[in-house]
């Protein structure tokens, strides 16, 4: 691959890339370091892909699964791993509220979600990818990824509610079960 | 479908309508045009999507990653030897793919039918009263051939371009040009086909005998030429020759 063509494909995609690393690693400095090994593998190997159309995907899944390589093993389980799904749908958010937002409050509530849900949600938000090509970026069913999304909602939406009600004074109402549920 | 299976489905529809024509989402879509409380359900979803997805959008990202990627890309390319080169990795697969086809093209263009040789060789045998070979190249193989000490198995020193150019009987078989000489061996006649080994997988490695009408032959080759043997006689007679 040139140098141009590799410099397009960078200033297409590398926004997207490193606010993914960054939902999923919870870290500027390990985000950059997620999203520059992503175009140097790209760089080592890239050049094989035989369709062009795919290197997005490609890409996507490269940094996934360099973070899945990276990072620890029972880091993923979080507290809110525990709370029933229908306790997570009765939480209601205004989109006027998450207007008035700051994005970084916004970013910290996601990188609270579970980290399965975690990464279907981002790469859903940041528009790059459609839920089939979420499913081949993380390798997992279409029917899993709408089922992620569904839940990681939830998840983010109890996320916002509690730090908008932090700030508001208010107790947060989220509680915590022993009843676990599964995920899918 | 009901309202908690379109909702389910529309959870999944980007808020940008990039989705719109994705036909998973018509019927859910259609739902929610039909059902007021699903609708509205929709809007807000669509709203609350659109808001988190422009918040995360606005991340700010550190300044100097763009450089640092292009860099990092460039110098493990750089580190890529020649022969790693999309250019030269193309060349190879070219000339590989270009071989391949050569050999295949070699190969089918040699592949023989040796019933069909076998048998038009026989019919020209059997036709011995219109052979006749000239030359002294021809003269001298067919007095060879004639002597009992002669193994017409063992290797044979035959020069087919002296053959053609001293006069020798040739003939088309198979689309292959071939020598001929007849000879007499304890009072029976042979005729002896010659041609250049052709380079084909299916090549018989031992001598294959045949029988057409009242001519007997064998086939076997060497590492030079392909012969084909022929008479009236029996295959216990070609055998003893060889």
């Amino acid at each position: 691959m040139s140098d141009d063509a590799f410099s397009q494909l960078v200033d297409m995609y590398y926004p997207s890339l490193y606010r993914f690393a960054l939902s999923l690693a919870r870290s500027e400095a390990d985000a950059c370091d997620l999203a520059q090994q992503t175009f140097y593998v790209w760089a080592k190997k890239g050049h094989a892909l035989r369709e062009a159309a795919k290197a997005k995907s490609w890409l996507f899944t490269t940094l996934y699964r360099e973070f899945l390589r990276g990072r620890r093993r029972g880091e993923r389980m979080t507290a809110l791993e525990a709370v029933p799904e229908a306790q997570l749908e009765e939480v209601t958010l205004e989109p006027e509220t998450v207007a008035s937002m700051d994005g970084s409050v916004v970013l910290a509530a996601l990188q609270e979600v579970e980290e399965i849900f975690r990464a279907p949600l981002t790469l859903f938000y940041l528009e790059e990818l459609s839920y089939q090509e979420i499913a081949e970026a993380l390798d997992v069913p279409v029917g899993t990824v709408m089922s992620r999304l569904s839940r990681g909602k939830a998840q983010l939406r109890t996320r916002l509610v509690s730090r908008v009600e932090t700030n508001s004074g208010k107790v947060v109402p989220f509680q915590s079960s022993t009843n676990k549920s599964s995920h899918g | 479908m009901d309202n908690e299976e379109a909702k389910f489905i529309l959870k999944a529809y980007r808020p940008s309508g990039a989705d719109a024509k994705n036909a998973r989402f018509g019927a859910a879509l259609n739902q929610a045009e039909r059902d007021p409380a699903l609708k509205t359900w929709f809007e807000r979803e669509q709203a609350r999507d659109k808001a988190i997805a422009v918040k995360l959008q606005s991340i700010r990202i550190p300044t100097g990653l763009r450089e640092s990627i292009l860099t990092g890309g460039k110098l493990s390319a750089a580190r890529r030897s020649w022969w790693q080169q999309p250019a030269w990795i193309a060349m190879a697969a070219s000339i590989a793919i270009l071989l391949t086809l050569a050999l295949t093209w070699r190969y089918r263009s040699v592949r023989i039918d040796w019933n069909q040789v076998v048998a038009q060789i026989s019919n020209d045998a059997a036709h011995g009263e219109l052979h006749g070979s000239h030359g002294e190249a021809a003269n001298q193989l067919v007095a060879m051939l004639s002597s009992s000490a002669t193994h017409l198995s063992a290797p044979m020193n035959i020069d087919l371009g002296k053959l053609k150019t001293d006069g020798c009987r040739t003939l088309s078989v198979a689309g292959h040009e071939v020598m001929e000489v007849c000879f007499v061996r304890s009072g029976a006649e042979f005729h002896l086909y010659v041609m250049k080994r052709p380079v084909a997988r299916d090549l018989p490695r031992a001598p294959q005998f045949a029988t057409n009408a009242d001519i007997h032959s064998v086939l076997w080759t060497d590492a030079d030429h392909l012969y084909v043997m022929a008479s009236t006689k029996d295959e216990s007679a070609l055998k003893a020759l060889l």
